[in-house]
């Protein structure tokens, strides 16, 4: 009688402190995510191979030393503005400016939106913006500030293709 | 006659006190009563530590949320008057000197600016004024605050990043800090404050 009676109150014990381990646990459980899951503070080094891009340049140099000095000289507050990329890296670039072998300031986009958007935040810290009339398709090489620009359906950044830089 | 004299002595000081104390509060009042304006404090979201405080707060980066409400500020040295934006939550609610913009709370276009009017402080609030926009930190491939709406750049040519002193914004970080936004003297960008802490 008495060992049963040892059985019944260890197994309420277990049980009790089992509940109490499980309520433990969900107070300290994660708030949910409103917004989903955070993308990472770090982006991706996407530089959309083979996407037909819109180009918003600051100036185009013989060197890539001279391109770099100018891009340092340039304000964008505490923020980036251009990066310094070989001409060649983008196809159909040379036919609107610079020549192989050159280095330009550029930062491209999937968007015209984006572009825009770019371009009147260079103006507003008095930098030189020129988009470039046509699409540039990308060859790669290297990160010229894709992603920076808002996805159109309000979400948070576009890191993807859309329809109108696919080839 | 000493008596007489006291008395008029006492006339005398009633006469320039009771009319300061009248008017100097309504010099002080001025812009009070004037504007209309009063610091309203209403629906401030609380300050987010870290990368995911963040956007659990405030949404993903670039979000439309982001750049939701909009605001001008005229420098004071070059009297250009510049357009930004700014996250809803942090302002845009309707009151006597803001219209309703849809925003959640009246932090920054009523709160933290009425009282930079309201102190004589807008002196000091000098050309190359900046909020949401959708770009990286400077020199880095992180996300930087404007990206979410959650900072603003002011006097940013004579605060400029780097400069590890303050000449100008020292005169009206105080508000901003009242409000809980963070001064980014501490990292040597005295331009920047953001309304988060350790990004």
């Amino acid at each position: 009688m008495k060992q049963r009676h040892a059985i019944v109150a260890g197994l309420a014990a277990g049980v009790m402190a089992s509940a109490g381990v499980l309520a433990a646990a969900a107070r300290t459980a994660p708030n949910p995510q409103p917004y989903g899951r955070p993308i990472g503070p770090a982006m991706a080094s996407d530089t959309g191979a083979g996407e037909l891009l819109v180009g918003v340049i600051g100036g185009v140099f013989p060197s890539r030393q001279e391109a770099e000095a100018a891009n340092a000289s340039l304000v964008f507050g505490d923020l980036q503005g251009y990066y310094v990329v070989p001409v060649a890296q983008f196809q159909g670039f040379k036919q609107d400016v610079g020549e192989p072998g050159d280095f330009a300031l550029v930062s491209v986009f999937r968007t015209d939106e984006g572009a825009n958007a770019f371009a009147e935040l260079a103006a507003t810290f008095g930098n030189e913006a020129t988009i470039l009339p046509e699409r540039v398709r990308s060859l790669g090489g290297l990160y010229a500030g894709l992603g920076q620009e808002a996805n159109p359906d309000g979400s948070g950044p576009l890191l993807g293709p859309v329809t109108e830089s696919l080839p | 006659m000493r008596n007489g004299s006291r008395g008029d002595r006492g006339f005398r000081f009633l006469g320039i006190a009771v009319p300061i104390a009248v008017v100097l509060p309504l010099i002080a009042a001025f812009h009070w009563g004037q504007l209309g304006w009063r610091d309203r404090h209403e629906n401030y979201p609380s300050r987010p530590s870290g990368y995911a405080q963040i956007v659990n707060r405030f949404g993903q980066p670039c979000n439309a949320e982001a750049r939701a409400i909009s605001m001008r500020w005229r420098a004071a040295d070059n009297g250009v008057t510049y357009s930004f934006s700014f996250h809803r939550k942090l302002g845009g609610r309707p009151t006597a000197m803001v219209s309703d913009k849809g925003g959640r709370s009246t932090n920054l276009d009523n709160d933290v600016y009425g009282h930079i009017q309201n102190a004589h402080l807008q002196p000091y609030v000098e050309h190359g004024i900046y909020g949401y926009a959708c770009r990286a930190k400077r020199n880095s491939n992180e996300w930087s605050t404007h990206a979410f709406g959650i900072a603003i750049d002011v006097s940013s040519a004579e605060e400029y990043m780097g400069k590890c002193t303050s000449t100008v914004n020292k005169r009206h970080a105080p508000i901003w800090q009242n409000h809980n936004w963070y001064w980014g003297l501490a990292f040597c960008d005295p331009m920047h404050f953001q309304y988060a802490t350790n990004y």
